[in-house]
């Protein structure tokens, strides 16, 4: 049995006297791509931000591969191998590509302020590694050659990948993508989910995802959680989760599940 | 044609009203006499002499000009007449309101009002003179008419400018030309040459060695100050330009490293006559330190208190310097005499010596500064600067980049201390103003954020060209204020603006172009 | 409660606090033990003395205060030219009460008397408007030229403009009016240095009636104020913008002259204050607007940036602090300045926000 990547049970998260989300349980395995799915306002990003670290739980607690990280600082949850992306893409926009996947290697590296003066050998050294890594994680999310580029120069597509890059640099083993396709026509939506994939497959890491994109969501996950005003509405994979009827309600209000029996459609496969 | 006529109003209110002010403050007169310096025909003046009033004329032709082209600026639409119009609007706009300045002031003088109660920089000698040495009646219709005149060649002017389309066009073009041939292959292989690279070095060095022989010590002194102001500019870059920390209490540091200097070297108050490069290193120490007291309270702070709480302390520090609590350690508002000054073997330094020396230091700091921007450390520092919430979930340690960018930033100004009060051979409190701070600050806004040529530039433009203005001295700081409301409004990224790295492709050919390969 | 103490990461920044907060109770326990119990080297009438000032001042910091944060809530910015809004708003009022006191309205019982003193009701609201229309207007142009060009740039940009401003401002004043120093002219029924006499402990104190005066329509702006921004559509507005531009712009909101008239009431503040500081302090220069304007910027941050209570509760409290407190902590007065900026340091460091906190949205992630 493989230790969760993210084990929680009973978060609750407050603001004044709005509660965002209100005793979460949330099991996310090693290995696996799990969603967070849910209305607008469900909590979703409330509770993605409690798993990253910024918040801090009012209630409850967080393990991530047996360790606790409630309340640890965002820079200590970063070492210690989870990474993120945001929902409004948040790059450093007056660095350019590689600047922004070199700062995302930057608690993968040791250089002190000292050695950057003297340029000695182990600066040199890491620096050249760490730039090498860079192009390479610029290739592997398709911005080859785009590395001088600003990156508020780049289109909205190419930043979202840059983003992924700056995460995947920091070498996590946690994953969590914040509505990666947002914004996104189907064809890019398509390239992303199989980039998604793909991350997975090859370097063996977690991903959690927030998505509104069902289809996407159906297709990829192993798990699917669905969050509706703050409360867990239900769990499972996703075809279980297709047919479920608080889900459906949740979505599209009352009386709309049994509308839904009527138009079950067949899973769509994308090339 | 309303619209340049009304440009053409606005530009002539705006000049009349401007003409109005600096007649006021005196500086038609100071500026007519720096006209007649350039045309030379202030020499050989006798005693009765009367200022020649041909360069007041033109010094109000230029105000005319400036409204006439103001008012045709970027005149779009094609009517050529439309122009015309709005100079003529202009003058007529300017020169009444001059017009009902002068002759009412030159009346009321007339009749023997003194205006120096009020208006000390209008008095009777230069009231005559603005009158042309004439009636007030006369000299209004004199400025009416020049107002008019200029103001219509301004716009004829304007006109002639953009009608010669290609102008624009073929200078931007030009340009464009230009960086692109600098961007060759040959090029870049040219200045990446080691052998070109150290004729350069060379050239620059035997300059740098030259220079201060050669222009006497009147110069070693201004470019001394700016020198200094360099090594602060770089300091106050670290923190406000790298780490995007707006720290207005700068001189705090500088302060205490200057005193720690001073009262290590004096033979009063205190009689301990250090060696002079472990003072310096203690300099630096304090400053550092003060910086650590400063910084760790108060780091998690949002930019605006940050601002303000540091201000409080560069003041806090003045104050207490002065203070009687303070004065047996200080010397209060006396200040310290007598600061060491380095020696060479036993001979003291020359003008050119120190200058030699803090042109070292300066080369020094670069070379830090730069290497530390090119590395994880300013990598780092900038990330924190352009998102600090994301920077620390990115992994990055934000308290304590923060408060090594406070520390080194306040090590630059412990120097720069050190090396103010010793050139100086004196220092007291009135050294250490909130002025200060807010020159260093425009330094390296002005210059450019976060860029090394940046602060060079505004340290020479900040600190040497006032010096260059020495006639206006009375009116250099209202030509800064104006100057640096112009400079954010027109250039805002800086005189030399920061630039990014370009990395090259490391397997590769170093000079394959890698933006242009990109499909999208 | 338990649960947040457990949570509690030991950080150097905490212990530190922990520390200064010790240091400083125990001097204050340290001091008010000698002021109670000690011979003590004030006497009540002293004390009450030190009050009188701090309230007087007090109320002018807060005008200022209020100035400046209003525009900070508004527009994020600091704006640095406040204080040369205030210092010319004190010499307009100083041309003003020239001009009155030189035109002659003799009767047969006094030839001598000038218009100044035969309406001097008159005379101050005129001043008053004086100074009140010039620091208007000059906030308005302010806000239109060195500003709004800069509307969308980084913080940074603003605050230099501003700085420039300021410093072109004061030198303009200079050059205009010299760098001696003035003196306010006021009514014989406002006399400086007149006042009632209150006995208090024994001894006698005086209150002035040039301090009465200030601090009386001090309250009442801020009264007024309070009410502009409460009760008013423009307040609203004011309040809209100032919570998200774009959504009020949506809303029908005329951003740019919300924000101008944002000024020109900043201004009006600022200009009464420097009348004030005219009338009841009599000397002042072009430099007048510096050191207050810094000061009552810091009393802004106290009570919190933007909140505009807050700003008239910090404006209030820098003046008392600034009076009571060399006295209080039994030290120079040479020090009052650093006394006020400690204190600031003091609250941002356990309070970060001010005192009574600042009106500003979370940051959304």
């Amino acid at each position: 049995m493989t230790q969760a990547a993210i084990y929680s049970r009973g978060i609750t998260k407050c603001f004044g006297g709005l509660t965002a989300i209100d005793n979460i349980d949330l099991i996310v395995p090693e290995h696996s791509i799990s969603s967070i799915i849910g209305p607008n306002g469900a909590g979703k990003t409330t509770l993605f931000n409690c798993v990253s670290g910024f918040y801090v739980p009012d209630k409850g607690e967080i393990h991530f591969f047996g360790q606790p990280i409630e309340g640890f600082p965002t820079h200590k949850i970063s070492e210690l191998g989870i990474a993120r992306t945001y929902q409004n893409i948040r790059l450093f926009s007056e660095m350019t590509a590689i600047e922004n996947i070199l700062v995302g290697q930057h608690t993968r590296m040791q250089s002190i302020w000292v050695e950057s003066i003297l340029h000695n050998p182990r600066y040199l050294r890491e620096e050249k590694a760490a730039l090498q890594q860079a192009f390479d994680l610029l290739d592997f999310v398709g911005l080859s050659g785009l590395g001088d580029t600003p990156a508020h120069n780049l289109p909205y597509g190419a930043q979202r990948r840059l983003e992924i890059a700056r995460a995947l640099a920091s070498q996590p083993s946690l994953l969590l993508l914040d509505e990666p396709t947002a914004g996104m026509n189907p064809q890019e939506t398509a390239e992303m989910t199989a980039f998604i994939k793909n991350l997975r497959d090859s370097r063996q890491i977690t991903i959690l995802l927030i998505e509104h994109d069902m289809r996407v969501v159906m297709d990829i996950s192993d798990q699917i959680t669905v969050l509706d005003y703050g409360v867990k509405i239900a769990e499972g994979k996703p075809a279980e989760i297709q047919s479920n009827q608080r889900v459906i309600e949740a979505y599209l209000g009352p009386g709309a599940a049994a509308l839904s029996k009527k138009f079950k459609r067949k899973k769509t496969h994308y090339a | 044609m309303m619209t340049s006529l009304k440009k053409g109003l606005r530009s002539g209110i705006v000049f009349g009203i401007v003409f109005i002010f600096l007649m006021l403050i005196g500086f038609i007169n100071v500026g007519s006499n720096m006209i007649g310096d350039l045309l030379g025909n202030m020499e050989n003046l006798g005693e009765e002499a009367r200022l020649p009033v041909s360069n007041l004329l033109i010094f109000s032709g230029l105000f005319g000009l400036f409204t006439g082209i103001n008012a045709r600026k970027d005149e779009g639409d094609g009517k050529w007449w439309s122009g015309i119009l709005g100079g003529l609007a202009g003058g007529l706009a300017s020169g009444w309101l001059v017009w009902l300045a002068v002759w009412g002031s030159g009346s009321l003088y007339m009749q023997g009002v003194d205006f120096r109660t009020y208006l000390p920089n209008l008095g009777p000698e230069r009231m005559r003179y603005l009158l042309f040495y004439s009636t007030p009646e006369a000299a209004a219709n004199t400025y009416l008419t020049y107002f008019i005149l200029f103001s219509l060649a301004g716009s004829v002017l304007a006109w002639a400018v953009s009608a010669v389309h290609g102008l624009k066009r073929g200078l931007t073009r030009a340009k464009e030309s230009v960086t692109q041939w600098l961007d060759t292959k040959t090029v870049r292989q040219i200045f990446d040459n080691k052998w070109v690279l150290a004729v350069v070095m060379i050239t620059v060095a035997a300059l740098l060695y030259f220079l201060p022989l050669a222009w006497g010590s009147y110069w070693n002194y201004i470019m001394g100050t700016v020198a200094i102001y360099i090594l602060l500019g770089l300091g106050l870059n670290i923190i406000v330009g790298y780490s995007g920390q707006l720290v207005l209490g700068y001189v705090a540091f500088f302060a205490t490293g200057a005193y720690t200097f001073a009262l290590l070297t004096s033979p009063a108050p205190h009689g301990i006559e250090l060696n002079l490069v472990l003072a310096v290193g203690l300099s630096v120490l304090v400053s550092t330190l003060t910086g650590l007291l400063l910084g760790l309270p108060i780091l998690n702070l949002r930019g605006d208190y940050l601002a303000i709480v540091t201000l409080g302390f560069g003041e806090i520090i003045r104050i207490l310097i002065r203070s009687d609590l303070l004065t047996p350690l200080t010397n209060g508002p006396k200040g310290v005499t007598n600061v060491g000054q380095p020696n060479w073997f036993g001979q003291v330094f020359s003008d050119v010596n120190y200058m030699h020396l803090l042109m070292l230091l300066v080369l020094a700091g670069l070379f830090v500064a730069k290497r530390l921007k090119d590395s994880r450390t300013g990598r780092a520092w900038i990330a924190i600067r352009e998102d600090q919430t994301v920077a620390q979930a990115t992994g990055i340690n934000t308290y304590g980049y923060k408060i090594l960018a406070l520390l080194l930033g306040a090590a630059f100004a412990g120097l720069g201390g050190a090396l103010f009060a010793s050139r100086n051979q004196f220092t007291g409190p009135e050294d250490f103003t909130l002025m200060v701070s807010v020159n260093v600050l425009c330094i390296v806004i002005v210059g450019g954020m976060g860029s090394l040529p940046g602060v060079v530039v505004g340290a020479f433009v900040l600190k040497g060209l006032p010096e260059l203005l020495r006639e206006l001295a009375d009116y250099r700081l209202l030509a800064f204020g104006a100057l640096l409301v112009l400079m954010m409004i027109i250039r805002p990224e800086g005189l030399w603006p920061a630039k990014r790295t370009r990395f090259r492709r490391l397997n590769r050919d170093p000079y394959e172009n890698g933006a242009a390969e990109v499909e999208v | 409660m338990i649960k947040k103490l457990q949570n509690l990461k030991l950080t150097p920044g905490l212990i530190l606090r922990l520390l200064v907060g010790l240091v400083v109770l125990i001097y204050l326990g340290w001091r008010i033990y000698q002021i109670a119990f000690g011979e003590g080297t004030y006497g009540p009438d002293t004390w009450m003395r030190f009050l009188i000032t701090g309230l007087v001042i007090g109320g002018m910091y807060a005008l200022i205060a209020i100035g400046y944060t209003l525009v900070y809530g508004i527009l994020f910015m600091i704006n640095f030219a406040h204080g040369e809004v205030v210092m010319l708003g004190t010499f307009a009022g100083y041309f003003m009460l020239e001009a009155f006191a030189s035109i002659p309205a003799p009767t047969p019982a006094d030839p001598d008397l000038t218009f100044l003193n035969a309406q001097p009701v008159i005379a101050l609201v005129l001043t008053f408007l004086a100074g009140a229309g010039v620091s208007a207007l000059l906030g308005y142009l302010l806000e239109k030229i060195a500003y709004r060009p800069l509307r969308g740039a980084p913080r940074l940009i603003p605050l230099i403009s501003a700085i420039g401003a300021s410093i072109f401002l004061q030198n303009a004043a200079q050059l205009l009016f010299g760098p001696q120093r003035r003196q306010y002219q006021n009514p014989d029924l406002l006399w400086r240095g007149t006042g009632w006499m209150i006995p208090v402990g024994g001894k006698e104190v005086m209150l002035t009636y040039t301090g009465a005066f200030s601090f009386i329509l001090s309250i009442l702006l801020m009264v007024g104020l309070f009410i502009l921004v409460k009760k008013t559509k423009l307040g609203k507005s004011m309040r809209a913008v100032a919570e998200n531009k774009q959504a009020a712009a949506l809303m029908g909101i005329d951003v740019d002259s919300v924000i101008s008239k944002t000024f020109i009431i900043s201004g009006v503040l600022a200009g009464a204050a420097g009348v004030m500081w005219g009338i009841h302090n009599g000397l002042f220069n072009h430099f007048v607007g510096f050191i207050p304007g810094i000061k009552a910027f810091t009393a802004a941050v106290l009570g919190g940036i933007g909140n505009i209570p807050g700003a008239m509760m910090g404006g209030m409290l820098l003046g008392l602090l600034e009076s009571l407190g060399p006295a209080l902590l039994g030290l120079d007065f040479q020090l009052k300045d650093v006394i006020a900026f400690t204190i600031l340091i003091l609250v941002l460091i356990f309070r970060p926000s001010g005192l009574l906190g600042e009106a500003l949205t979370e940051e959304k992630l």
